[in-house]
């Protein structure tokens, strides 16, 4: 191709994509000339007759503008062609219609029905288009329930997967979550479609799709793998990109030949993929429960004055984000709490929800008042004097999922009374007198938390203090 | 009295130095630009730049080190950053590559050779098969060498970065580029950036220490702990284990702690004065750091001393109290950790295994480094673990890169030792605790651990999941200097999801 040729090439795929850009232009224009011709037919706004004028005649030439772009971009083959055949000679239609609206209000003619007919196809042909572009549900999405859940992509757990079909049930949701918008029945970017076995075979522009059993030559499996910073990887940056798990199942079913109708138990299933699959039984874990053990119900902010005042005793009380007011509090710098910092604490039981107070002369008495803090979900009294007693009087914290005891004399007597604390997750209880037998009796109690009785200990190794002067023997 | 006197002599001397400094031009400079700013004052004033949206609002002069929120509730609260100064050899400790084995001693490709440049390597070397033993450890079946049988314990805590990729080959720039996003001076580090960030939770202690072992400070020197242009009170305090734990920290001869304060005290009240004036917060800095060494005078001995720890936890780290160690260090890290230091930055060097001497091959030194380190981290990770740490402490190993595939042949000649050149290309990595998820791998390698296949990871990758996992979004912590706002990881960085727990 000479380089005219392929400047021209360029060209034309220029102004093709600008056509989403262009269209919104004799929309807006030509529905305000209607508006105006209707309005100045009242004595009151006469004076807008002479804008009827102007407006249409820049709708018309806008309309054509977006015609010829429109079938450039037509012409890229991305789009449904039923969809695009609609839109296209309704487009023109209004062009036309346009343009003879303008003819007749030169001649000094206004009417109505050819207005109302022009407002009608702007009406239509903007719906064919955003049917093109956004999916033909685009305005029925928002009421229908059943749609919203499928895009929240919230994959439902398969009950066995190895009886499950591999394509039917494995690999296709996952094409329906990251695919189909462009390579779908609405849109078929680079001339590829992946909602049918045969189209999916048939391949794209760039070659075939997959080439079963190659995952080498299958352009899919190249492009997904691609780095983020290639223009060719796919899904693009901007759309929601594939997970591991997706991105290993896709390449474990072309490369165990990419078979259509097949059980996955009838399938090649090298070692790596076997976690994958099993991981499809049980129910995607959101990340939120993991990540946050933040309340979710708001709180208002603290007493500043009483933060100042902690602050200048030398006590880090930190929002635990910067626009929540939850607090975390820290005595890591004091090594005692008085009653006056007791009363401060008490103060701001709303908010306080990690407590760092280990390390202090803390005890039972002053543990007391701070079983107020109701909403604290970590504490930390490791190597103070609180004891069994101390411990008992934490059952009025329900939240507590987090708790340190480490180097405090608690015994599994004093554990016993915290049953009722269904949220806790981990007790530290290294440096406690808490013996390995009293381990397991703690696990039935506590079945949900990790219990951490620290004491680890090394393995001896000459090896560790012995420096090596020559090579070992050959390996 | 005394005191007063010399607090008012004080004063008088930076009065004079002050007065020295207005000089008739800077009068002339200022009536100009003070007319100029008036009227630009009010133009702005009008614009909304009330100084409620300045550039930097969360530096609070007056008290740079307070504790600060992060942006969102991050998982981790402080960070222990191992770094193996001099490129340790991945091929001996945590990349498994038997195909390597299959062609030790056989000339490298040519097709490996075009195109790439190398610190020593000269013409076409020999490629060098691994020469450790490796084994799959823990429920995750970790691959890890016979030269870590400590770490093999505690595979399932660990996260591995196989993919680790740099594009600086020379030990200094190499640094700097994992520490400070650029492989050129003059970027704040990450320990420093976290500490403006976060400030200290220990109002005795600074938010960012740091401790060297191995005989040498690592070859960028002390800009990889450096603050950049973050206000000077952000860089990394180097702390000893021999000795005084900060050099220099001790009252001299002849003056108490008591005078001591009261000089202190005067010195800032003049800073102070000088800051009213020239809004300097370089000034706010000084301040904050005379405070702050006046407290290090009693808290940094306290925290820096490992004499009272129990003798079992002695031998579960292989420490020796009284010596610069690595193992030292890491004890040290931990009670840093505990005491709410945000950020402890570990160098250890003598990592660098050419091939030039026995101490400097990989099957010799290499494995007398690994035995120095093997056991204290893995201490760490159970000791943390222990105290209900490990969870809110983001545990970092790593080096700047790796080590070639083939054997080095300095200028072309064979070394006397078994040894591997410098290698950007692919090395590894891993972090543990912080909200990390245990016993994962993120990415591949070739068969014999050249290139990357998948899961490339670069320095702006780890420092996004590092401030990630302190509660920050990479892009949009911002410092803003020169004109323009300044992130540590530029215009790059993915937080590596799939380590995360």
């Amino acid at each position: 191709m000479s380089t005219l040729a392929i400047l021209l090439f360029s060209l034309t795929e220029l102004a093709g994509s600008f056509h989403p850009l262009f269209v919104h232009l004799p929309i807006g224009i030509l529905l305000l000339a209607a508006l105006f011709q209707l309005l100045s037919q009242k004595e009151k706004y006469q004076s807008l007759s002479s804008a009827v004028d102007i407006s249409l005649f820049l709708g018309m030439c806008s309309a054509i503008a977006s015609c010829i772009s429109g079938y450039l971009l037509s012409g890229s083959g991305d789009y449904d062609e039923n969809l695009v055949f609609n839109h296209q000679w309704s487009g023109i239609a209004l062009a036309i219609i346009s343009i003879f609206a303008w003819y007749l209000n030169r001649k000094g003619r206004q009417i109505t029905w050819i207005t109302i007919l022009m407002v009608l196809l702007i009406v239509l042909t903007g719906h064919l288009g955003g049917s093109i572009t956004h999916g033909s549900d685009y305005l029925s999405r928002a009421f229908s329930t059943s749609k919203t859940e499928q895009s929240e992509e919230k994959r439902k757990p398969i009950p066995n997967v190895q009886q499950a079909l591999a394509y039917q049930d494995v690999i296709k949701p996952i094409l329906i979550s990251k695919c189909y918008k462009c390579h779908g029945p609405n849109k078929q970017k680079g001339k590829l479609r992946l909602d049918m076995p045969d189209f999916i075979l048939k391949g794209g522009k760039g070659g075939k799709a997959i080439i079963a059993g190659n995952t080498d030559e299958s352009e899919l499996i190249k492009r997904i793998l691609l780095s983020k910073d290639s223009d060719d990887h796919m899904p693009p940056i901007e759309q929601p990109q594939l997970t591991k798990t997706e991105l290993d199942l896709i390449h474990w079913w072309v490369s165990s030949g990419a078979d259509f109708d097949k059980k996955v138990a009838d399938l090649v299933q090298p070692e790596k993929i076997k976690p994958v699959l099993l991981s499809l039984q049980s129910e995607e874990k959101l990340e939120k429960e993991l990540v946050s053990d933040i309340p979710e119900k708001e709180v208002e902010q603290a007493d500043t004055k009483v933060v100042q005042e902690l602050l200048a005793r030398g006590v880090a009380v930190i929002p635990v984000a910067l626009n929540s007011n939850y607090l975390s509090i820290n005595f890591v710098a004091l090594d005692s709490i008085t009653d006056s910092d007791l009363q401060l604490l008490q103060s701001l039981s709303k908010q306080i929800i990690w407590l760092k107070i280990g390390d202090t002369n803390l005890d039972n008495d002053k543990l007391k008042s701070l079983l107020k803090l109701t909403s604290l979900s970590r504490l930390s009294i490791e190597r103070t004097a609180v004891n069994d007693t101390g411990i008992a009087m934490l059952t009025s914290l329900p939240n507590l999922t987090y708790l340190n005891l480490v180097g405090t004399t608690v015994t599994v007597n004093g554990l016993m009374q915290l049953k009722s604390l269904k949220e806790l997750r981990q007790i530290f209880l290294y440096q406690t007198s808490i013996s390995g037998q009293e381990f397991s009796q703690l696990n039935k109690i506590f079945p949900k938390a990790v219990i951490d009785t620290g004491g680890y200990k090394l393995k001896f190794l000459e090896s560790d203090t012995v420096e090596l002067k020559s090579a070992r023997v050959k390996l | 009295m005394k005191r007063d006197a010399l607090a008012q002599k004080l004063k008088m001397e930076a009065q004079r130095a002050a007065l020295q400094l207005h000089t008739r031009r800077q009068f002339l400079k200022e009536g100009a630009m003070g007319f100029g700013a008036l009227a630009l004052g009010s133009l702005l004033g009008s614009c909304g730049f009330d100084g409620s949206s300045a550039p930097n609002a969360m530096l609070d002069a007056s008290n740079p080190l307070a504790p600060k929120p992060p942006m969102f509730p991050g998982k981790a609260k402080s960070v222990i950053y191992l770094h193996m100064a001099g490129a340790p050899s991945q091929l001996e400790m945590f990349s498994y590559k038997p195909e390597l084995a299959k062609l030790d001693g056989q000339d490298c490709p040519q097709s490996l050779l075009e195109g790439k440049k190398f610190a020593f390597i000269r013409g076409v070397p020999k490629m060098l098969g691994p020469q450790a033993n490796f084994k799959q450890h823990g429920k995750s079946g970790l691959w890890l060498s016979d030269n870590l049988p400590h770490l093999a314990t505690v595979a399932d805590e660990i996260a591995m970065l196989n993919a680790v990729t740099t594009d600086q080959f020379n030990h200094a720039p190499a640094q700097l580029l994992m520490h400070t996003g650029s492989a050129r001076l003059g970027r704040p580090s990450v320990g420093a950036w976290v500490t403006y960030g976060m400030g200290s939770e220990n109002k005795n202690l600074p938010g960012f220490v740091v401790l060297t072992s191995g005989g040498n400070n690592p070859d960028a020197g002390k800009s990889v702990w450096g603050s950049g242009f973050l206000p000077s009170v952000y860089q990394g305090v180097q702390c000893r284990g021999e000795g005084d734990p900060v050099l220099f920290i001790k009252d001299p001869d002849g003056m108490d702690r008591d005078l001591r304060k009261a000089s202190i005290d005067a010195i800032n009240k003049i800073n102070q004065e000088q800051y009213e004036e020239y809004k300097d917060p370089e000034i706010l800095s000084r301040i904050a750091q005379y405070e702050m060494a006046y407290k290090m005078q009693i808290s940094v001995p306290e925290v820096m001393n490992i004499n009272d720890e129990p003798a079992y936890i002695h031998e579960m780290y292989g420490t020796e109290p009284g010596k610069t160690s690595f193992a030292n260090n890491v004890l040290l890290a931990r009670k840093l950790v505990e005491k709410g230091v945000r950020f402890v930055q570990l160098f250890d060097w003598g990592w660098d295994t050419h091939g030039n001497s026995a101490s400097g091959s990989v099957d010799i030194g290499l494995v007398n480094k690994c035995r120095n380190v093997d056991k204290p981290i893995t201490a760490l990770i159970l000791d943390l673990k222990q105290r209900g740490l490990l969870d809110e402490t983001l545990i970092v190993w790593g080096a700047e890169f790796g080590r070639t595939p083939m054997q080095e042949n300095r200028e072309g000649k064979d070394m006397p030792f078994k040894g591997r050149d410098h290698h950007a290309g692919a090395f590894n990595m891993w972090m543990a605790g912080g909200g990390i998820k245990g016993g994962t791998t993120y990415g591949e390698t070739d068969e014999i651990g050249y290139d990357i296949v998948n899961g490339k990871t670069e320095a702006f990758d780890i420092q996004a999941t590092i401030l990630n996992q302190l509660g920050f979004d990479h892009e949009k912590f911002t410092y803003e200097s020169q004109g323009r706002p300044f992130r540590l990881t530029d215009v790059g960085g993915k937080v590596i999801n799939d380590i995360i727990a």
